[in-house]
């Protein structure tokens, strides 16, 4: 029986459900934004690989895409782990800065093996750290490699926070590492960045 | 009765590496740190560093040169021939797991992979069965104990199978009981076989992952605690993998097949 009351109770539903509703647009809009952000920047990463240009060259533009996508500083945040709280400013700033150069070091690195990719892109799925986006890489003479991209939203933009490679996680396995480097060394932040600027001055 | 010298060494050694050999948890006041350590869950972290110590050399001077001269003498095509025939060899293993663990489009996949390529595939030199739609699959039995619910347990480093925890080293075991080759026949020549069959797996096994492993050697602060990351991962993401997959049984044009799959 339709009252005034039901009336009024029904018509705060509608609200409600346009609350509800709007998040579920709005996220399908952030999947297919992550969806298309992965796609120019393999397609950027791709056509700097696949470029003539000399090696200095190829490692400037490199550093360039990898400054805009990729979210270095979080990333480097999460595989401190529990010490960042115990490092000091300096040695956090210090510490984010040979980060960013030893991933760009690694990256470069082994660009060479990347030459002539081609990658499909899947389905996003949300997961908890950000929006996965599911890949295919088919590098010429080598089987198939599955990639997801793990991407958030960083200040508005949309960057890449983790790399899976065949279900292993780029941050965790490096978070594992420096994780056990600090226990073998007392928990030193100081000793992580002694360590980091060895592996930096090595890579050049 | 006096033990020989060395004998008595020995025992000294092995009872102080046995008492040293539990990794000390850090002091509750810690409760950050406690989280972790319970999250590594390596309570056998001295004892396991060891035979990575162990493995790690037998690897620089067994393993990988005979890795590195397997892939330089031996052409690609040949190399993915003797994998191809390898794999053929595992395949009652692969086929009994896929069994116990209850999925039947795997089984199937491994049943018909067996009878194509050990017929037309020529004794499993040639993967035409991935090409007639059957892609191939592993499957041992420390996966299979894991989807019947089993837990994987502290992290073991053991001195020849590597990173591995109770679960997958027991399962190890009962693959190797699994598989009909080591039932069949006896005397040198069939032994002489099975080594070459182990040896051969190892080898190629090797060869496949010569950069990968060089890269982790090179880079990580830690390598052994980055391959145990990267196995503990691996392992999950392996275990998800077949948990997932749940293509249907039926045809589709059967009344009660589900809509897509």
């Amino acid at each position: 029986m339709l009252t005034r009351r039901s009336l009024a109770r029904a018509s705060l539903l509608f609200p409600a459900l346009a609350a509800v509703a709007q998040p579920r647009i709005a996220r399908a809009q952030t999947a297919a934004q992550a969806v298309a952000f992965v796609n120019t920047t393999a397609k950027d990463l791709i056509a700097v690989i696949d470029s003539t240009a000399s090696q200095a060259d190829k490692q400037g533009r490199l550093q360039q895409i990898v400054d805009r996508a990729v979210a270095v500083e979080q990333i480097a945040r999460f595989c401190l782990g529990r010490f960042w709280r115990t490092a000091t400013a300096a040695q956090q700033q210090d510490y984010v800065k040979l980060f960013h150069h030893v991933l760009l070091a690694s990256i470069t690195g082994h660009l060479g093996e990347y030459k002539g990719v081609t990658y499909t892109l899947g389905r996003p799925v949300p997961g908890e750290g950000g929006i996965e986006v599911p890949s295919v890489l088919n590098r010429p003479g080598a089987a198939s490699a599955k990639l997801t991209w793990v991407v958030n939203d960083i200040g508005g933009q949309p960057k890449v926070i983790d790399v899976v490679a065949e279900g292993t996680s780029m941050r965790v396995t490096q978070r594992s590492d420096y994780d056990s480097y600090l226990n073998q060394h007392g928990g030193s932040v100081e000793a992580l960045i002694g360590a980091l600027k060895r592996q930096a001055a090595r890579a050049g | 009765m006096r033990l020989p010298r060395s004998a008595s060494t020995l025992a000294a050694l092995l009872i102080a590496a046995t008492l040293g050999a539990c990794a000390t948890p850090p002091p509750a006041s810690d409760p950050a740190a406690v989280a972790d350590f319970k999250r590594t869950n390596d309570p056998l972290e001295p004892t396991n560093r060891v035979f990575y110590a162990i493995n790690n050399a037998l690897d620089d001077v067994v393993l990988r040169p005979l890795a590195v001269g397997y892939r330089y003498a031996v052409p690609s095509s040949v190399r993915e021939h003797v994998d191809n025939m390898l794999g053929n060899l595992n395949t009652p293993v692969v086929l009994a797991n896929d069994m116990m663990q209850g999925k039947p489009r795997r089984a199937g996949d491994t049943f018909a992979r067996f009878f194509i390529n050990s017929t037309i595939g020529i004794g499993g030199l040639f993967d035409v069965a991935t090409d007639a739609g059957y892609p191939g699959h592993d499957a041992d039995f420390g996966e299979t104990l894991a989807l019947w619910g089993v837990p994987e347990g502290p992290f073991l480093y053991l001195p020849v199978l590597g990173p591995t925890d109770p679960r997958d080293a027991a399962g190890f075991g009962v693959d190797v009981a699994l598989s009909p080759f080591t039932w069949v026949g006896q005397g040198h020549v069939v032994s002489n076989l099975e080594y070459t069959q182990y040896g051969l797996t190892a080898v190629s096994t090797r060869a496949a992952l010569i950069p990968d492993l060089d890269k982790v050697k090179e880079q990580a602060l830690d390598p052994y605690a980055t391959f145990r990351s990267l196995y503990r991962q691996h392992r999950r993401a392996q275990i998800e993998a077949i948990r997932d997959d749940d293509r249907h049984t039926v045809p589709i044009w059967y009344p009660s097949a589900p809509e897509t799959k």
